[in-house]
C-alpha cells in the first residue's frame, strides 16, 4: 500500500497530536474554570450581619459593665481567672446564637451559587492573584433576597485543589510538643532580651540585642521545628501527588468544596 | 501552636518547585493551568523590602519595651545630681544636730540656775538636801532634754529619708517620662522621614516604570544590533543610577536631619531634666530647712521651759506642799506642751508625706501616659507597615498577572501549603521585580 506525501503528513500529524494528548502533563489537561472565590468582608455589610454585629456590640457593652463590677469584688487571681473565663464563655455563646444561623444561611447560599456555576471549590478572595470566578455579588444578592436560599441537591464535584487543616496537624503530639517547647523558649528569650534592652545605652547596643534575639530564635526554630516542617511538607506533597491534586491550600482559606487531605496527611506524619 | 502552620505557609512550594518552572524563558502553559507564587519570597525581593524590615524591627523593638533608653537616659548626670542632693541633705541634718546639742547644753545650764533660784526663793536652798534636789532635778531634766532631742532628731531623720526617697522616685519617674517623650519625638521624626523615603522610592519607580518597560521590551528584541542594545542598556543603567542617586541623596539628608534632631532632643532633655531636678532639690531643701528650724524652735521652747525642772523627778516628802504643787503643775504643763508639739509634728509630717505621695502619683501618671504613647506609636508603625506591605504586594501582583497572562496560566493563588502539580511563577516574578528597580 502506498501513501501520498499529503497522506503521510496527515498521518504523522495525527500520531503527534495523539501522543501529545496521551503524554501531556495532567496540569495542562486540568480544568481550573471550576475555581471560585468570595470576598468575605462583603458579607459583613449584608443587613442581617450588620444587625447581628450591632446586637453583639450592645451585649458586649452590657457584659463589660457586669464584668468590671464582678472583678472589683474579687481579689485573688484564681477567682479573677474564673470570672474572665465565665464572661468569655458568655460572649462566645451569644456570638454563636447570633451568628450561627447567619453563617449556616451564608454557607447554603455559597453552596447554591457554587453548584449553579459548576464550581468544585470556592476560596477566600485574599489568596487569589489571578483568575477564578468571583461569586461575591451572587451570594450577597441571594442573602439579601426574599426567602431562604435553596441548598444544592448534589455535593460539590471532586476538586483538583486540596486542603489541609493545619490546626489539626498542629495537634499531633510530637508537633504540639515541639511547638510548646519553642513557645517556652521564646518566652524565656524574650524576657532576657527585655532586660538587655533596658540596660542598652546606645542605638548600636539595642540593634545588637535585637539581632541576637532574632538569631537565637531562628536557630532554635530550625533545630526544634525545622525537621517537623520538612516532614509535614513532604507528607502533604506525597498525599497531593497520590490524589492527583494541583495545589494544596490551608483550610482557613477555603470556603467551599475542595478535597480534604488532612486525615491522610496526619496518618502519614504519625 | 501555629508555628508549623506559619512556616509551612511561608515555605510553601520551596521544596518541590520544578526546575523547569524557574528557568527563563518560561514555557507557555495551556489555558486552564493553575499557578502559584511564594509571596513571602517575592516580598523579600522587592526594593522596598529593606524599609519593611526596618519597620518590622521597630515594631519588635517597641513590643519588647525598648523605648526610652536611646536618647533619654543620661544616667551619669542623674547619679551626680542625686549624690549632690544627698550630700546637701546630710550636711543640713548634721548642722541641725549640732545646733540642737549646743542649745541643749545652754538650756541645761540656765535651767540649773533657775531651779536653784526657785528653790532658794522657796526657802529650801539653805536646808540640807537642797543641793541634792537641784542635782536630781537637773539630772532628770537632762535625761528629759536628751530624750526630747533624740526623738526630734529621729523624727527629722525619718522625715529626711522619706523626703529623699520620694524625691528620688519622683526624679526617676520624671527622667523616665522625659526620656519616653524624647524617644517618641525622635521616632516620630524617623518614621516620617522613612515614610517619605518609601514614598519617594515608589514615586521614582512608578515614574520611570513606563520608560523602563519600553527599554526592556526593546532589549528583548532579538533583532537589535549590538550598538543599539548597548545604547538601550546604557539608558536603563542611567535610569537606575538616577533613581538610586536621588534616593541616596534623600537618605543622606534624612540621616543628617535625624542626627541633628537627636542632638537637639538630647540637649533639650538634659536642660529640662536639670531644671526640674534643681526645682525638686530646692523644694526638698526648703522642706527640710523648715522642718529643721521648726524642730529647733520646738526644742528651744521645750528645753527652756521651767516645766523641765520637775519632769519625772521623785521629790522628797519634806518639800512644802505649795512648792510640790508648783513643781507638779510645771511638770503637767511641760507634758502637755510636749504632747501638743509632738502631735503637731506628726500631723505636719503626715501632711507633707501625703503631699509628696500625691505628687509622686501624679508623676507616675505621666509614666502611664508615656506607656499609652508607646502603644499609640506601635499602632502607627503597624499601620505604616501594613500600608507599605499592601503597596508592595499590589506591585508584585501586577507583575504576577502579567506573567500569568504571558504563560497562559488562568488562576494563580498565594499562599499555598503544597504546590503539587501547580505552576510556580515565583522565580520569574522575582526576576521581573528585581529588574524593575535594580
Amino acid at each position: 500500500m502506498r501513501f501520498s506525501f499529503r497522506e503521510r503528513v496527515v498521518a504523522a500529524l495525527g500520531t503527534f497530536i495523539l501522543a501529545c494528548v496521551a503524554l501531556a502533563p495532567t496540569v495542562l489537561a486540568a480544568d481550573v474554570s471550576d475555581i471560585g472565590f468570595l470576598d468575605q468582608t462583603s458579607l459583613s455589610n449584608v443587613p442581617s450581619f450588620v444587625r447581628a454585629n450591632r446586637q453583639l456590640a450592645l451585649y458586649k457593652s452590657d457584659l463589660d459593665r457586669q464584668f468590671a463590677a464582678r472583678m472589683r469584688r474579687i481579689r485573688d487571681s484564681s477567682g479573677q481567672s474564673r470570672i474572665v473565663q465565665e464572661f468569655q464563655n458568655k460572649l462566645a455563646q451569644k456570638q454563636r446564637e447570633l451568628f450561627g444561623p447567619l453563617f449556616t444561611r451564608a454557607q447554603v447560599a455559597i453552596a447554591s451559587v457554587a453548584s449553579s456555576k459548576n464550581l468544585s471549590v470556592v476560596v477566600d478572595k485574599r489568596i487569589v492573584i489571578v483568575g477564578g470566578q468571583d461569586i461575591t455579588k451572587n451570594v450577597v444578592d441571594l442573602l439579601n433576597g426574599p426567602g431562604e436560599p435553596i441548598p444544592p441537591v448534589s455535593t460539590p464535584p471532586p476538586s483538583s485543589v486540596g486542603y489541609v487543616d493545619q490546626a489539626q496537624i498542629d495537634r499531633i503530639p510530637k508537633i504540639k510538643g515541639a511547638n510548646d517547647d519553642f513557645a517556652r523558649f521564646q518566652a524565656q528569650q524574650q524576657q532576657q532580651a527585655q532586660q538587655k534592652l533596658r540596660s542598652a545605652k546606645t542605638d548600636a547596643d539595642r540593634q545588637q540585642v535585637l539581632k541576637d534575639y532574632q538569631a537565637t530564635l531562628a536557630d532554635k526554630q530550625k533545630q526544634l521545628i525545622g525537621p517537623l516542617v520538612d516532614r509535614t511538607r513532604d507528607a502533604i506533597a506525597d498525599v497531593a501527588k497520590k490524589k492527583g491534586l494541583l495545589l494544596v491550600i490551608d483550610r482557613s482559606n477555603l470556603i467551599y468544596g475542595g478535597t480534604d487531605i488532612t486525615t491522610d496527611v496526619t496518618s502519614e506524619i504519625k | 501552636m501555629l508555628c508549623i502552620a506559619g512556616i509551612l505557609l511561608g515555605l510553601a512550594g520551596c521544596a518541590h518547585a520544578s526546575p523547569a518552572n524557574s528557568a527563563a524563558p518560561a514555557p507557555t502553559a495551556a489555558p486552564g493551568a493553575l499557578g502559584y507564587v511564594r509571596m513571602g519570597d517575592l516580598v523579600k525581593k522587592h526594593p522596598l523590602y529593606s524599609q519593611l524590615a526596618r519597620l518590622d524591627e521597630d515594631v519588635q523593638a517597641i513590643q519588647l519595651r525598648a523605648v526610652g533608653e536611646r536618647i533619654a537616659r543620661s544616667g551619669a548626670d542623674i547619679a551626680v545630681e542625686q549624690t549632690r542632693l544627698q550630700r546637701e541633705l546630710d550636711a543640713a541634718v548634721e548642722r541641725t544636730r549640732k545646733a540642737l546639742a549646743a542649745r541643749q547644753a545652754d538650756y541645761a545650764k540656765r535651767e540649773q540656775a533657775a531651779l536653784a533660784a526657785a528653790l532658794g526663793a522657796a526657802g529650801t536652798a539653805s536646808r540640807p538636801g537642797a543641793g541634792t534636789i537641784v542635782a536630781g532635778v537637773n539630772r532628770a531634766g537632762q535625761r528629759q532634754a536628751q530624750g526630747v532631742a533624740q526623738t526630734a532628731a529621729a523624727n527629722l531623720q525619718a522625715y529626711r529619708q522619706q523626703v529623699v526617697e520620694q524625691d528620688t522616685r519622683a526624679l526617676q519617674a520624671l527622667q523616665h517620662s522625659l526620656g519616653e517623650s524624647a524617644e517618641r519625638m525622635y521616632r516620630s521624626k524617623a518614621e516620617q522621614l522613612q515614610k517619605n523615603e518609601a514614598d519617594f522610592a515608589l514615586q521614582l519607580a512608578t515614574g520611570d516604570a513606563a520608560e523602563r518597560l519600553s527599554l526592556r521590551t526593546k532589549l528583548s528584541n532579538l533583532a537589535l544590533d549590538d550598538a543599539a542594545r548597548a545604547q538601550v542598556k546604557a539608558r536603563l543603567d542611567a535610569l537606575d543610577r538616577k533613581e538610586s542617586d536621588a534616593l541616596a541623596a534623600m537618605k543622606n539628608r534624612d540621616t543628617a536631619t535625624l542626627a541633628n534632631e537627636q542632638t537637639v532632643l538630647r540637649d533639650r532633655l538634659k536642660t529640662e531634666l536639670g531644671r526640674q531636678a534643681a526645682a525638686l532639690r530646692a523644694q526638698t531643701l526648703a522642706k527640710l530647712g523648715r522642718r529643721g528650724s521648726q524642730t529647733r524652735q520646738d526644742l528651744v521652747a521645750q528645753l527652756g521651759s521651767p516645766a523641765l525642772a520637775g519632769a519625772g523627778v521623785a521629790l522628797p516628802a519634806s518639800l512644802p506642799p505649795d512648792l510640790r504643787a508648783k513643781l507638779d503643775a510645771l511638770h503637767k504643763k511641760y507634758q502637755s506642751d510636749f504632747n501638743g508639739d509632738a502631735n503637731r509634728t506628726i500631723a505636719e509630717f503626715q501632711k507633707t508625706r501625703d503631699e509628696l505621695a500625691k505628687r509622686y502619683r501624679e508623676l507616675a501618671g505621666i509614666d502611664a501616659d508615656a506607656q499609652a504613647g508607646a502603644n499609640k506609636q506601635l499602632a502607627t508603625l503597624q499601620r505604616q507597615r501594613g500600608e507599605l506591605y499592601e503597596q508592595m504586594v499590589a506591585q508584585i501582583e501586577s507583575e504576577v498577572r502579567a506573567i500569568a497572562q504571558k504563560r497562559g496560566v488562568n488562576v494563580v493563588l498565594s499562599p499555598v501549603v503544597a504546590p503539587a502539580r501547580g505552576i510556580d511563577l515565583t522565580d520569574e516574578a522575582a526576576k521581573d521585580i528585581e529588574s524593575l528597580h535594580e
